[in-house]
């Protein structure tokens, strides 16, 4: 028990880095819903691979969902401790302990939509004629996901863990301190000059 | 330290895996008096319809047990519990000793006394076991009629009865209640399910039950009186009026019971190292704001992960949870969450309505909302769910929720109360910045 309880560690952050990097970020505010475009490019691109990969199970992981002008891409957000695995009656969606994602097993889904009942982003989309509930896995054997391959506009983005908190600490200055923080960029180019 | 779980099924699993997750070496040996591996105990119905096979109804890959180290015991039936020598006794008198115990068993169905009712007859049973739908299966082949009836119009009564039409039976169903699904539907769901069961095969004998069996010589049914006076042929007939926890054999146990058994919020009985979860218990109703049986598999894993990591000695709460279910009629989706039918005065519903296809019904308290009904078009139904647990108020959402665009209170919400408009990352594992996750969302 004692050496047991020693041994238990919640995470190994370095492990955890290596295995788990945060690799997908959103930029909502940049996305324009591909206006113009006959189809949005993500959704685009993520179908075509999703056929590769899954044969019949071919559906969009990504969904781009507007309110005026406003628009957002909605995907999985692997959650830990997914709800989503919690409400699956046959097991069909699992966590996977290698690669840390939720992934499905799409011969077991039998389209009950418990899943879909429970996902608090709204990322599991039905598909009702052919009986499956479909949701992004991550692209997790890509060395970049599809759809921010796709995405021309910035909004959907490869990031590292690093980048990730350098970004989030500029957001959080920006966001503090923007409006007062006033850089005369012209001062700078004059100087240089 | 040796881990003894009651209950192969969704609480007891989920209880063992939370358990191995922190403690790599501990002996954990799962009991269950079937004889099966864990198997999708709600999927029996599916299975009769061909849905899921002898292939697919495993909950966990074959070598599940094996890749975590669990040691099983199936086909034995743990009669009763031990707790002041700590260990459980088995139908073969042999007894487990545990340093720390989960009981699981979930739920056995509940029979009233109904005159010819005898469920060692191959024709007639209840319906929450592997065997049963397999019994069911042989009972469809021999009936000569093919006509079942169902008594129970709720979850169950509904699965069994697709389960038994698929097998080409014409089926019946009697509830006592003015319609199907009578505690989580209202009149108008309700009768827009009712429709689509008539259209496919299946009766409903709504404010109607079963008086008696008529039985043949044999002991197997005939036909059956119901209250209004009707007789109908009958080759089958399945009970489902609900189950009620599994308790029985912790009698003289110690363990406090009421109703369901009795757990704090680590899970933890009223007895030290004992746990429970699932079907069983009665835990915290965040809508009721009391302790409930509320019997669905989400909460089940739930609990048994809040068990099975203060087993390892991890502490960690239970919030509580609440009633929700998702079911597919004939490809007609039907979501419930929460308090459907309001229950007080200050409580007001909301209703869309578009022909027979789409229904959706929003129960706000104040400006909380605190149930929903989903129906025809379910997009969106788990961000109303977390919307419900967590109380938010938004009751300037109504109409747009009512329209279907469920998403809108996500994009503003997104862009405004996280401020996330700048970019936020939704990919990996965010224990170590837990300030961002949001993955802690209960
Ligand atoms: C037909 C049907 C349809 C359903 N549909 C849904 C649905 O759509 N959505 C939903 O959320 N839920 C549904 N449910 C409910 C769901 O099945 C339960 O909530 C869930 O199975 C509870 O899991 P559990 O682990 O608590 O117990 P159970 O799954 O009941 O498992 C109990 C376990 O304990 C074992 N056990 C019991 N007593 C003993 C003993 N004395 N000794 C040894 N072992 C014992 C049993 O063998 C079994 O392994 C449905 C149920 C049925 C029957
Ligand atoms: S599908 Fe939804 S619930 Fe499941 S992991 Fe993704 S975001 Fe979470
Ligand atoms: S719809 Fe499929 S993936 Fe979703 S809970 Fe049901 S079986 Fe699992
Ligand atoms: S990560 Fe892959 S699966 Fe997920 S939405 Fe992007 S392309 Fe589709």
């Amino acid at each position: 028990m004692e050496k047991n309880m020693k041994s238990i560690k919640l995470t190994n952050l370095e492990d955890d880095l290596k295995k788990n990097q945060i690799e997908i970020m959103l930029y909502p505010s940049k996305c324009d819903g591909c206006e113009g475009q006959e189809y949005k490019s993500c959704v685009q691109a993520c179908e075509t691979h999703m056929k590769e990969k899954y044969g019949k199970y071919n559906t969009a992981r990504i969904n781009i969902k507007s309110k005026g002008n406003k628009f957002f891409p909605i995907l999985c957000h692997n959650c830990e401790e997914a709800p989503c695995v919690d409400a699956c009656m046959p097991g069909a969606r699992y966590r996977d302990n290698e690669n840390g994602w939720t992934l499905t097993n799409y011969k077991k889904c039998v389209g009950c939509w418990m899943c879909v009942m429970v996902c608090p982003f709204g990322a599991i989309e039905r598909v009702g004629k052919d009986h499956y509930a479909s949701k992004c896995d991550g692209c997790i054997d890509e060395e970049t996901p599809k759809c921010v391959e796709a995405c021309k506009k910035g909004a959907l983005k490869k990031i590292g863990i690093k980048n990730y908190s350098y970004e989030r600490r500029l957001m959080i200055a920006n966001k503090l301190y923007g409006p007062h923080l006033k850089i005369n960029y012209n001062r700078y180019k004059n100087n240089s000059r | 330290m040796r881990y003894v779980i009651i209950g192969n099924s969704y609480a007891g699993l989920s209880c063992a895996d939370a358990i191995r997750r922190f403690d790599k070496t501990g002996e954990i040996t799962i009991i269950s008096d079937e004889s099966y591996k864990a198997y999708a105990r709600p999927l029996i119905s599916y299975y009769l319809e061909g849905k899921t096979t002898d292939e697919t109804i495993w909950y966990k890959d074959d070598d599940y047990y094996e890749k975590n180290n669990y040691k099983t015991l199936f086909g034995k039936r743990v009669v009763s519990v031990n707790t002041s020598d700590k260990k459980v006794v088995l139908d073969d008198n042999e007894s487990i000793e545990y340093d720390k115990l989960f009981i699981g068993p979930g739920g056995v169905p509940f029979v009233p006394p109904i005159e010819g009712f005898n469920a060692e007859s191959p024709m007639m049973g209840t319906f929450t076991k592997f065997d049963d739908a397999k019994k069911m299966e042989r009972g469809a082949k021999l009936a000569k009629h093919k006509e079942a009836i169902v008594i129970g119009g709720g979850l169950i009564g509904l699965k069994a009865s697709e389960g038994l039409r698929a097998l080409d039976m014409h089926v019946t169903i009697a509830e006592l209640l003015p319609r199907v699904l009578g505690l989580a539907l209202d009149e108008i769901s309700g009768g827009i399910t009712a429709k689509k069961l008539n259209e496919n095969g299946i009766d409903t004998a709504t404010n109607d039950t079963v008086t008696k069996i008529n039985v043949d010589e044999a002991g197997n049914p005939t036909s059956v009186t119901m209250k209004s006076g009707r007789e109908l042929v009958a080759d089958i007939v399945i009970v489902a009026i609900g189950v009620r926890p599994n308790v029985g054999f912790l009698e003289g146990s110690g363990i406090t019971i009421d109703r369901g058994i009795v757990v704090d919020k680590t899970m933890m009985t009223n007895i030290k190292d004992v746990y429970a979860g699932g079907d069983a218990i009665v835990s915290y109703d965040i809508l009721n704001k009391k302790p409930n049986i509320i019997a669905i598999v989400p909460l089940a894993c739930e609990q048994g992960r809040v068990a099975g990591t203060n087993m390892a000695g991890v502490y960690r709460e239970y919030y509580g949870g609440m009633g929700l279910n998702s079911v597919e009629i004939y490809g007609l989706p039907i979501i419930t969450i929460g308090l459907t039918n309001p229950n007080n005065p200050s409580q007001t519903v909301f209703i869309h309505q578009e022909d027979e296809s789409v229904y959706r019904k929003l129960v706000y308290d104040g400006q909380v909302l605190v149930g929903a009904i989903l129906l025809g078009d379910v997009a969106g139904a788990g961000i109303l769910s977390a919307i419900i647990r967590q109380g938010e108020k938004c009751l300037k959402y109504k109409d747009e929720f009512l329209k279907g665009n469920i998403y809108s209170f996500v994009i503003d919400n997104e862009f405004e109360v996280y401020n996330i408009n700048e970019g936020y990352a939704i990919r990996g594992d965010f224990e170590d910045l837990p300030q961002f996750s949001r993955s802690n969302w209960r």
